[in-house]
């Protein structure tokens, strides 16, 4: 009797164990995967605002009457390089992304420029960092979902209280930036 | 947000039929060393064993490290050229999507054909290759070939590399197995015939019956999954993008087009493609490898 008692318990508390150290793990590996997609959209960010210049530089010698345009797209990159919260990031980027858009929409109007090889590349590569920033930003929201619904419901609640984790915070996207097509090719 | 758990629930599926179906295959595998053994050692298991299935190990090891390259030089696929426009294109969506299923950066290939397709391969997602036709680079814009790339991503993402993979090796070691016992058969054969009861030969026939059936049973049992799985990518893909249109345009691309010469490379890879190949007028048999193409239009469109 005894015995039984003892093996219950046992098997009990393997369980036990076994399901801690499940959750323990599944859940760190779920928050770094919201550190890590956060860092593929910082990487990301920082590649954009380094080829910005290079696109003033080409653009300048055609476009001498829309200072304006030229002046916006300046503003924002600024804003993108000192934004220093998550989500003031993704602010500035939107602000870029509007920029851009219209830079390149005045871009249609001048032939040569068009033309240019090192316009063609560059806005290719706007392109797809930008691309890349949807994604992240889409994946990053994906990853702190899934984080939040494992640590919200049962069981995975009362381990996550255990180790102290809190629900992480999505990314919002503004309603000028939702309206704007995500790919834009 | 309940599309996504929904997502999520038919990829933990999925993952649990690869485990089923792998194991299914490697059963019939073994089924087949046991009835080959017993054909050619008239009942001596043990001996039978003892040969037959470190060889059977070997060739499913070896076809299973090779495959990727094996598959690669089938379809005559060369590594993308970041230096051509087009291509460089084609490495940038790869990129994106890569980051959309949160999997690492596949290898890039092409295959030079007129005709619009695309396939993806390799062992797990961290070591995967897609490839593309050219015709797909010049016929698709980039929306329609984004939604090519996110429907490969998903096969990549949902471990349907691996099955393609794993098959396409069983398949073809069982093949071998059976051309190597019609031989010793054909050379060892005459002397022993003949001494042995009824009961014996009826469980011969049944065995080399066996032998026969099972690739084409390997077969059929990938097919069937491999059309299922042609829908969840579908889904999948239209997920990451968020647009199932990109997808669907360019099925209806696909659909319209006609190449002026047949793809190259063996049938063999034809169910890793996006779209048959070879046997475009085959839909709703069980020998086809995709559902028929309208379907799946019709099934993005409604999403």
């Amino acid at each position: 009797m005894l015995l039984t008692i003892l093996i219950v318990v046992i098997i009990i508390v393997v369980i036990f164990a076994m399901m801690y150290w499940g959750f323990f793990n599944r859940i760190i590996r779920m928050e770094n995967r919201i550190d890590n997609s956060w860092a593929q959209i910082d990487v990301q960010l920082r590649r954009r605002a380094e080829l910005i210049p290079n696109l003033m530089e080409t653009v300048k010698g055609y476009m001498k009457h829309e200072k304006e345009v030229l002046e916006n797209v300046t503003k924002a990159r600024t804003a993108l390089m000192n934004a220093k919260t998550p989500q003031k990031n993704i602010d500035a980027d939107n602000m870029l992304t509007g920029a851009l858009k219209t830079l390149f929409a005045v871009a249609e109007n001048y032939p040569d420029l068009k033309a240019n090889q090192n316009f063609i590349q560059l806005q290719d590569e706007l392109t797809n960092t930008e691309n890349k920033i949807a994604y992240s930003r889409q994946h990053f929201n994906d990853s702190v979902l899934a984080f939040n619904n494992t640590i919200e419901t049962f069981p995975g609640l009362w381990f996550a209280k255990r180790m102290g984790k809190k629900t992480r915070e999505m990314l919002q996207i503004p309603e000028a930036a939702r309206e704007v097509p995500k790919v834009k090719f | 947000m309940e599309k996504k758990l929904l997502v999520e629930d038919h990829i933990r599926r999925n993952k649990r039929n690869t485990v089923i179906i792998c194991t299914l295959m490697a059963l019939l595998f073994l089924g087949v060393v046991f009835a080959v053994g017993y054909i050619l050692f008239q009942g001596n298991l043990f001996i039978s064993l003892a040969f037959g299935i470190p060889i059977a190990i070997g060739y499913v090891a070896i076809t299973y490290s090779i495959s990727v390259s094996t598959v690669l030089a089938a379809a005559k696929a060369r590594p993308a050229n970041p230096k051509i426009r087009e291509e460089k294109l084609l490495i940038n969506r790869v990129e994106e999507m890569s980051i959309a299923a949160g999997l690492p950066m596949p290898k890039v290939y092409v295959q030079d054909s007129d005709s619009i397709n695309a396939f993806a391969t390799g062992k797990k997602p961290e070591q995967a290759v897609i490839c593309t036709t050219t015709g797909a680079l010049r016929k698709l814009n980039q929306e329609e070939l984004e939604g090519v790339i996110a429907h490969e991503m998903s096969h990549i993402k949902n471990h349907d590399i691996l099955i393609a993979t794993v098959t396409i090796a069983v398949v073809g070691a069982i093949a071998l197995i059976s051309e190597i016992l019609f031989y010793s058969m054909f050379w060892g054969g005459a002397g022993r015939g003949g001494k042995k009861g009824e009961g014996n030969a009826i469980l011969l026939v049944i065995a080399i019956l066996f032998v026969i059936l099972a690739p084409i049973f390997a077969r059929l049992t990938y097919l069937a999954i491999s059309r299922r799985r042609e829908y969840l990518a579908d889904s999948n893909g239209a997920y990451l993008t968020r647009n199932p249109e990109g997808l669907a345009k360019a099925l209806e691309k696909i659909k319209q087009d006609t190449p002026r010469e047949k793809p190259k490379g063996s049938k063999t890879i034809a169910p890793l493609y996006i779209s048959n190949p070879f046997k475009r007028e085959a839909r709703g048999s069980v020998w086809a490898t995709h559902p028929p193409t309208d379907e799946r239009i019709r099934r993005l469109r409604s999403m």
